[in-house]
């Protein structure tokens, strides 16, 4: 049972190991270690697209599930080809340019969008063993690839040449650069924990217990994962914080221009933004691939996967914020939260289990009770008229 | 909890919406999409699209005695109708002719309103697309006739009370002409 | 680091000023590729992160908030290109022989020591604690001088 349990866990890589030990016993070393790079490549642009196609059906029929009505259930059984018509649809559409667009750089910004989004899949662990390249700035990697993505999305709407798009994407571009802020600092605690930025170590950090010693199980764990998770919605300009490309407000963003497979290649970069950001929040906090009895990426794929109904969830439950709301809650809500929440997982470091339980709940108590007051909804003043006799 | 209740409550009422969706049946709430083709929407009595002539018996004995009060009632001008005309020329009460043309029609059911011989009344067909050209959707007397029992079936009030009325004046008609009995003169 | 020197000199040569950013942001890019390959990999995490992240996001957005949709296109050299480009080469000339004569303390340490994440943070906590204290100091001024400047005025009285 053991074995068998331990075979299912390491069925991946031990298929990679075995086609290398294959190729190199008639291929020089130097081509079996190009070998393993390409065949993580492979495996992480394969599943990539892939996964982006199945998210875009899921969301579809759980948001019609929410609103009383079936999703696409008409193409495959359960609408299961569905990603496959999309596809169909969009590589047939005709490739429209604005006459006065900047070629190259429209040409260019779905291109960069895509690419990004591509390579954060290489810090994600997937499994036990299975991080496509373990390194040692892991998640300093993801933040810094996280943004790049700000660039083509200027170049998106600067190109178009159009007031609409251009104000789509400088606001869009505010809201990603406001969010990664909190972003980033509500993961330092759990790189304070673990002491290391390699997302596999901040896994194994999450080891003990039958694999169930998550950081979301404690006080700063909890808050830096809400935090986390909000603005990793955030940062893939996902409901309710998608007012860059509402489609009922400034037609539909920076993306307005984009037709056929340019808007293809956005739609994409959105999505694997998602599934991978829910795939390190789910690293971060929820212990990654760690759990009792299932294969270790089985849980990945489950965590990350109740992650992204739970963004998919948001996106049916709220409506949109408003872009002044939006930034006061980045800057003046989230951000000082974190910054007390880093002070919150030092205290709890150096503190007996019990008392910090208590200290940390009276700190977050009161934080928040004066985050909230120090919010107060603007009210602006009364306008006196004067009017003419 | 004050502060993030209503998120909370908010996802709650989603996430009831959609566990109900599974479940539920159409009229308790659930899901109440109708997955035409395959099924359709039970329409109401009085739904009206499109009228039909009314024959009882044979297919060539409908109601209809060429008055011509429906054409000259409808509105867009859809129906066309000439007389036939028997052996000896004069007009024989049918039409010969009776076309209406259903891309004109628009439903308002003046016809049926106003014809007096119980003939033309509206039907419940929507299904009539055609590939075959702008002139396709005219409808000829043999096209337009349903028997008096399709009509029970899609109109069962309307057609009940049509029958009623019409056995009354058959009745009273039969009752008119049948002598009445002698009266006793005193 | 060819490409980093034909990005820098797209920069000042191109006419519309978004490409120049753009250029300067690939420029940028390249040197953190400079720093991966001499085995600094935090160094390249972190100056992708704020440079091109951040100061390139800000010139964009002073480019577009200052810019002409059309994008007029603006002549980047002028008459004293030639000396400029001369002088240039004369500076760089005297900066390579500057840098090839001077005894860089090479030693078998030096070689190979690897500065990683955990060595950059520690020396910041323990030795450089002090410098670290005065640099938050002067980002907070700073912070607060622009928050100052970039108020508005209280509004006047209504007459």
């Amino acid at each position: 049972m053991e074995n068998i349990g331990s075979f299912i866990d390491m069925i991946f890589v031990t298929a990679k190991a075995w086609i290398l030990a294959l190729l190199g016993q008639f291929l020089p070393v130097w081509i079996v270690v190009l070998a393993s790079i390409v065949i993580s490549g492979v495996a992480i642009l394969c599943l990539g697209p892939v996964i982006m196609m199945y998210l875009t059906l899921l969301e579809r029929k759980v948001i019609g599930r929410i609103q009383n009505r079936y999703g696409p259930n008409r193409v495959g059984i359960w609408g299961l080809l569905q990603p496959i018509a999309d596809g169909i649809k969009m590589f047939t559409k005709e490739d429209i340019v604005p006459a006065n667009a900047d070629k190259l750089i429209h040409l260019l910004a779905p291109i960069m969008t895509v690419v990004p989004a591509l390579m954060i899949f290489v810090v994600v662990p997937f499994g036990r063993q299975m991080t496509a390249a373990d390194l040692n700035i892991g998640f300093l990697y993801f933040i810094a690839v996280s943004s790049i993505t700000i660039l083509p999305i200027f170049m998106a709407s600067w190109s178009s040449r159009n007031k609409y798009s251009l104000l789509g994407g400088m606001r869009t571009a505010a809201q990603l650069i406001s969010y990664e802020v909190p972003m980033t600092l509500a993961a330092v605690p759990a790189i304070m924990m673990s002491q290391s930025l390699s997302t596999n170590t901040i896994v194994l950090t999450q080891a003990g217990s039958f694999g169930l010693n998550w950081f979301i199980f404690t006080p700063w764990g909890i808050v830096g994962f809400i935090v986390f998770f909000l603005c990793a919605t955030a940062e893939c300009n996902r409901p309710p914080f998608d007012l860059p490309e509402a489609e009922s407000e400034l037609v539909a963003g920076f993306h307005t221009e984009y037709s056929g497979m340019k808007f293809a290649l956005f739609y994409m970069a959105e999505y694997m933004n998602a599934f991978t950001l829910c795939g390190i929040a789910a690293t971060l906090f929820l212990g990654g691939w760690q759990g009792p009895f299932l294969p270790s990426w089985v849980w990945f794929f489950g965590k990350t996967l109740a992650l992204i109904c739970i963004m998919i969830w948001f996106r049916g439950t709220f409506p949109r914020f408003r872009v002044d709301h939006l930034m006061a809650f980045a800057w003046k809500f989230l951000l000082p939260l974190t910054l007390v929440n880093i002070l919150l997982t030092a205290l709890w470091q150096f503190t007996s289990a019990s008392a910090a339980w208590l200290f940390s709940i009276m700190i977050l108590a009161a934080m928040l009770y004066m985050l909230v007051k120090l919010n107060r909804v603007f009210v602006p003043e009364k306008r006196n008229y004067v009017l003419a006799d | 909890m004050i502060f993030g209740a209503g998120v909370f409550k908010g996802m709650m009422v989603t996430l009831k919406n959609f566990l109900t969706s599974y479940y539920r049946d159409r009229d308790n709430g659930g899901i109440f999409t109708v997955q035409y083709p395959e099924e359709r929407e039970k329409l109401a009595e009085n739904y009206r699209n499109l009228p039909f002539l009314v024959y009882d018996g044979a297919p060539d004995q409908i109601r209809c005695v060429a008055c011509g009060i429906c054409e000259r009632e409808c509105p867009p001008k859809c129906i066309h109708i000439e007389m036939a005309t028997d052996a000896a020329g004069k007009p024989a009460r049918k039409p010969a002719v009776f076309d209406i043309d259903y891309s004109l029609c628009m439903n308002c059911g003046i016809c049926e309103e106003v014809c007096p011989f119980d003939s033309i009344y509206m039907d419940h067909t929507f299904e009539i697309t055609s590939q075959a050209g702008p002139r396709s959707l005219i409808r000829g007397k043999e096209a337009l006739a349903r028997s008096n029992d399709y009509f029970r079936k899609i109109r069962p009030a309307m057609a009940a009370a049509v029958d009623q009325k019409r056995k009354t004046a058959e009745d009273k008609k039969k009752a008119a002409a049948t002598p009445p009995p002698p009266q006793e003169i005193k | 680091m060819a490409a980093i020197l034909v990005f820098a000199l797209g920069v000042v040569t191109f006419r519309n000023l978004f490409h120049c950013a753009l250029c300067l942001a690939a420029a940028l890019i390249g040197t953190a590729g400079i720093y991966i390959a001499l085995q600094a990999e935090f160094l390249a995490g972190v100056q992708i992160l704020l440079y091109v992240g951040g100061v390139i996001t800000l010139v964009v957005f002073a480019i577009m908030l200052t810019e002409h949709l059309a994008g007029k296109t603006v002549r980047q050299n002028n008459a004293q290109s030639l000396p400029a480009i001369v002088g240039l080469a004369g500076f760089v000339t005297a900066l390579i022989a500057l840098i090839l004569k001077t005894p860089w303390p090479v030693t078998e340490a030096a070689l190979k020591a690897k500065t990683s994440a955990m060595g950059l943070g520690e020396a910041l906590m323990g030795t450089y604690v002090f410098p670290f204290e005065v640099i938050s100091i002067v980002l907070l001024a700073a912070l607060i001088g622009t928050v100052v400047i970039a108020k508005k005025d209280a509004p006047e009285e209504r007459p």
